[in-house]
Order: C-alpha cells, then sequence, then structure tokens
C-alpha cells in the first residue's frame, strides 16, 4: 500500500460531523475513563427485576461502572442498593450473585448490617457497635435505588435527577405491556457472557437497525414483515431511543411457526416487535410473547460483560412457561439463532476499531425516521457527547 | 441385555457427528422420538433454566439452517466419558450419565475452554440400531462468550 493511500484512509470522511464516530471511541483509555466518570457514574443503571428480589433480604450483587454493588430488599420491601464492600475494613460482603442474607456480614472482622445497611454488631464489640471502629462509619454506603414497572434502577450520581425524569417518555412503546395491573412479569431466563469487544459495541447490535440483514432469522422473518415505511423510530431525551411498527412472519423461517395469539402480552400481538434502547447501556425487547432485558457493563474498553433476561408471566402455568422459553431461545441466549451473531459482530468490529485499522464506523443513512434509518445511532452519540464532553467523531486521545 | 459397547458407541458417535459438523450423520443416531435440551442452574435467579429445547423435527431444521447462519469461526471439540449406563427392567431403554468438556479451537489453533458439564442420555435399544432417544446437555459453565449455534 502507498503512503498516499494510508493517509487516505486516516483522513475523516466527507460527512457530516454527525454522521460518523471515530474509533477512538471504540478503543482510547481516556475515553473510557471518562465514560465511567460522565456517562456510566451518572445515569441510571438497570440492575434487575423485581422478581428476582421476592423476598425480604434477597440480594443481587451485580458490576455497574467498575464499582461492585448490590441491591437488597429491606423489611420495609424497599429495595436499596449499596456498595458490596463493607464501610470499616473494604472487604468485600457478598460473594454470590444472589440469595438470601439474614445478615450482611463482614467476612474479615465480622462486623454486622441490617437490610437497610445499618451497623448492627461487630466481633469486637458484641452488640455495643458504639465502642467500635465501626462507629466512625456506621452505615453501608447507599446509592439511589428507584423501581419502575418491576425493574430496578440505580444510580451512582448523589445529584442524580429522579428516574421518572432521567426515563422521561423513553418507556412509552410498553405503557401497555407494563400497564396491565393484573399482569406481573419474572425473570426465568439469565445468562451473563463476556464478549472481548467495547461495550458500545454491544449496544450497537440492538441500536444500528442496518445490522439485521446480518441475522438470517431477521431477513426471513422480519423484514419482509412489514413495510419498512411502518417503522417507527423515536428519539427521547437523555439519548433514550424506540421502535415500534416491526413485524414477524415465523413461518418464513425453517423449525419456527405461527404463535398463538393468546400467548401475547399485554397491548401487543404475538408477531409484535418493540425496542427500547435506554441510554446508555440497557434494552428492552418484546417480541410479542416474550420479553428480553439486556445490560452491558464495561470492564475495559476492549472487554464487556453483557446480561440477558428473559421475562415472561409470574404465575404461569407450565407448558406456558415452556412455549414462552421455546421463543425466547429461538432468537436469544448463547444458544439462540440471533445473540452469537450479535456477539460474533461486535467482536468483529472491536478486532478493527480495538488495534485502529478501524478508522471510522459511517452512520449517515437517512431514511427518514424509518426503515433501516441511522437516526439512532446519531441520537445514541450525540447524547454520549454531550456527556463526555467529547465530540464522538474527534474525542481526542487521552 | 443390550450392549453397554454398542450404547457407549452412539454417544460417542453422536459426538463424533457434532464435532465434524455432520448433521446428517448426528440426526441418524437419534430416534423419531428423540427429545433435547440443554439446561443451566442459575444462582443469580435461583431457577433452572432452558437454553435450547427442540424434538426431532425441530432439531433437524435448527441443525439444516445452521449453514445459512453467521457462525462463530474455529471448531468445537467434544471429549466425553461415559461414566454409568444403567438399563430398565425391560432392557428397552439405557439410561447413560456422561461427562463432558468442549473445546473451542480458532482459526489460528489456540484452543480454549467452551463449556463443561453432563450428558443425561436415553439411548433406545429395542431395533437393529441403539438409537439417541433423549438427551439432556446439563452445563456447568454459564459464560459461554458468543455462545453457538450448534448444540453441545
Amino acid at each position: 500500500m502507498s503512503a498516499r493511500r494510508y493517509q487516505d484512509r486516516a483522513r475523516p470522511p466527507n460527512l457530516r460531523s454527525e454522521d460518523y464516530v471515530s474509533g477512538q471511541v471504540y478503543r482510547d483509555d481516556g475515553v473510557f475513563r471518562d465514560e465511567l466518570d460522565t456517562v456510566l457514574g451518572k445515569v441510571w443503571h438497570f440492575a434487575c427485576h423485581l422478581s428476582e428480589v421476592p423476598e425480604p433480604g434477597d440480594y443481587r450483587t451485580f458490576l455497574h461502572a467498575l464499582q461492585p454493588l448490590f441491591v437488597i430488599r429491606g423489611e420495609d420491601e424497599k429495595v436499596r442498593c449499596f456498595f458490596n464492600s463493607c464501610p470499616q475494613c473494604g472487604a468485600r460482603l457478598l460473594g454470590d450473585g444472589a440469595g438470601t442474607a439474614a445478615r450482611l456480614r463482614c467476612v474479615r472482622h465480622l462486623g454486622q448490617f441490617d437490610w437497610s445497611g445499618r451497623v448492627e454488631a461487630s466481633a469486637h464489640s458484641g452488640d455495643n457497635a458504639e465502642s467500635d471502629v465501626l462507629s466512625a462509619a456506621p452505615r453501608l454506603r447507599e446509592i439511589h435505588a428507584e423501581t419502575k414497572n418491576g425493574l430496578v434502577f440505580v444510580n451512582l450520581d448523589d445529584a442524580a435527577q429522579p428516574l421518572d425524569a432521567f426515563l422521561g417518555q423513553g418507556l412509552e412503546i410498553f405503557d401497555e405491556v407494563f400497564g396491565d395491573d393484573g399482569v406481573e412479569y419474572e425473570v426465568f431466563h439469565f445468562h451473563r457472557a463476556t464478549v472481548k469487544a467495547n461495550w458500545k459495541a454491544w449496544q450497537e447490535t440492538i441500536v444500528d437497525l442496518y445490522h439485521e440483514f446480518m441475522h438470517v432469522v431477521l431477513r426471513t422473518t422480519q423484514m419482509t414483515a412489514a413495510p419498512m415505511s411502518a417503522r417507527d423510530l423515536r428519539v427521547y431525551p437523555n439519548g433514550h431511543l424506540a421502535i415500534g411498527g416491526l413485524k414477524a412472519d415465523y413461518d418464513n423461517y425453517k423449525g419456527y411457526s405461527a404463535r398463538d395469539e393468546s400467548a401475547a402480552f399485554p397491548g401487543l400481538t404475538v408477531d409484535d416487535a418493540r425496542f427500547t434502547p435506554l441510554f446508555p447501556d440497557t434494552t428492552i425487547i418484546t417480541r410479542g410473547t416474550v420479553m428480553r432485558i439486556d445490560t452491558v457493563t464495561p470492564l475495559d474498553p476492549h472487554r464487556t460483560i453483557v446480561e440477558s433476561r428473559g421475562l415472561g408471566i409470574k404465575g404461569e402455568p407450565e407448558p406456558d412457561r415452556l412455549m414462552r422459553m421455546r421463543h425466547h431461545n429461538d432468537y436469544w441466549g448463547p444458544f439462540g439463532r440471533n445473540v452469537p451473531e450479535d456477539a460474533f459482530a461486535a467482536e468483529a468490529c472491536e478486532k478493527s476499531f480495538g488495534k485502529g485499522a478501524g478508522r471510522y464506523q459511517i452512520i449517515a443513512r437517512d431514511e427518514g425516521g424509518r426503515g433501516q434509518d441511522d437516526l439512532m445511532l446519531r441520537a445514541y452519540y450525540k447524547a454520549w457527547s454531550e456527556m463526555t464532553g467529547r465530540l464522538a467523531h474527534s474525542p481526542g486521545n487521552s | 441385555m443390550p450392549s453397554d459397547q454398542a450404547i457407549r458407541e452412539v454417544v460417542y458417535r453422536s459426538s463424533m457427528a457434532l464435532d465434524a459438523e455432520d448433521f446428517t450423520a448426528f440426526m441418524d443416531l437419534c430416534s423419531t422420538e428423540f427429545d433435547y435440551r440443554i439446561t443451566v442452574y442459575s444462582p443469580e435467579i435461583r431457577k433452572e433454566m432452558i437454553w435450547l429445547d427442540q424434538d426431532y423435527e425441530g432439531m433437524r431444521a435448527l441443525l439444516e439452517m445452521i449453514p445459512q447462519h453467521l457462525k462463530r469461526l474455529g471448531t468445537l471439540k467434544r471429549h466425553v466419558s461415559v461414566y454409568i449406563i444403567d438399563h430398565d427392567a425391560t432392557a428397552a431403554i439405557a439410561t447413560v450419565t456422561s461427562s463432558f468438556i468442549v473445546t473451542h479451537t480458532d482459526p489460528d489453533g489456540v484452543s480454549q475452554l467452551f463449556v463443561a458439564g453432563t450428558y443425561y442420555d436415553e439411548v433406545d435399544c429395542r431395533g437393529e440400531r441403539y438409537l439417541l432417544k433423549k438427551r439432556r446437555a446439563h452445563l456447568e459453565t454459564r459464560d459461554l462468550g458468543i455462545g453457538s449455534h450448534i448444540p453441545i
């Protein structure tokens, strides 16, 4: 390759600045550190579904912005979130992903806390916590936790705006799904996968509609089931997105079959598909009969934990649950037809952007807010730029 | 009494067929009653989960469609040890418990552990050829990276 051609490759695309993203946003250490502080450290992050902590004392641990956290349901039924760390010595309090804690106990000094984070006792002073060093840090360090539609969100920012203000209308395409008081949902599927890719590359597997060409299942069941002009792409404040108007013709993929209309969630038909990517790291998807919630948790610029949940209706008969599991697994899960392809694509992008061979991602597709418009990608990176203070097309080096 | 050696061969040949992505050979080892599941226990949600659930026709369709998918590069290799073979009273069905690990070898020749688990199989011993009637592939590994289009 001549030097001239190399320079051409390095030159920014001849496009509007909002129509491309620099590869640096996927690999630069300084960008990543800024994301932890200015994006992930500020937003409301989906932690778990209420059905995962049904009883007082039930907890779920997780990582967010590299911080070990847990949510726990208290005796007052309130779900709180704490750093998974003893305030005296820093030792991790809960080692498992989930469980029921009689009390929260530090393994190092046996300091003990109740479900609301108050110190109860220490090994040194028996029940007299006042005389112990724990009295200097009498509570577990709590962060904001709020619940909406059974979804538990947490926020590391002491000055965070309320969850409702952050979400705005971002969940409106699920209003009917979540709005039926007679229907409660519960998680029946969970898997965590470590993907060798930047965290935003996974989120793009949802936000980038043009990528559906990659999936033979979507080419056969989705792309021709409804006109592209029927797609309804929505952009909300704070970077939240939604797409409605998608349909699926399940008969078009070998081995799949049409679904019983009675199995649909409230407000949906079985052939409906709706997506809401909540900025910056969560996505809620329904396919008529089943729901998936994804979160992405970066470990570093090049590795990401993806957590996926599948939800059905709480208390439904076993045959219905098996039916929803099958519908879930048709597309999703580690042996689904779509999810391994999304992960493969995210890792393929990492192989290019991660070392600098990939210079830019073009997000210039304009279909008037319909079809496979890149509108949602542009909106995502606009919100990202506003929060990081870096331009997505030219973020600068660390 | 059915031959334990022939029963082992059904289990081993089924693994070799999947390794070779010879899906016709795999289905040829299955009875038309074949019932397949991948199961996993999630300590995170404290539930037994089903990650794949197919009958004979479903499995055949799933395998036939694999070449059309964007599939992980490299190969999977199943290392299987048959631990226990139990025969029912009529000697018609043998239940077989086997341990497995599956390695993934990438195009550069680097191998890594992909998944560990246990097969709980039922082998139909009534015909001239023994056939796989039921398979429960119960996984210990839960983080499967990018996952797999090919059943375990």
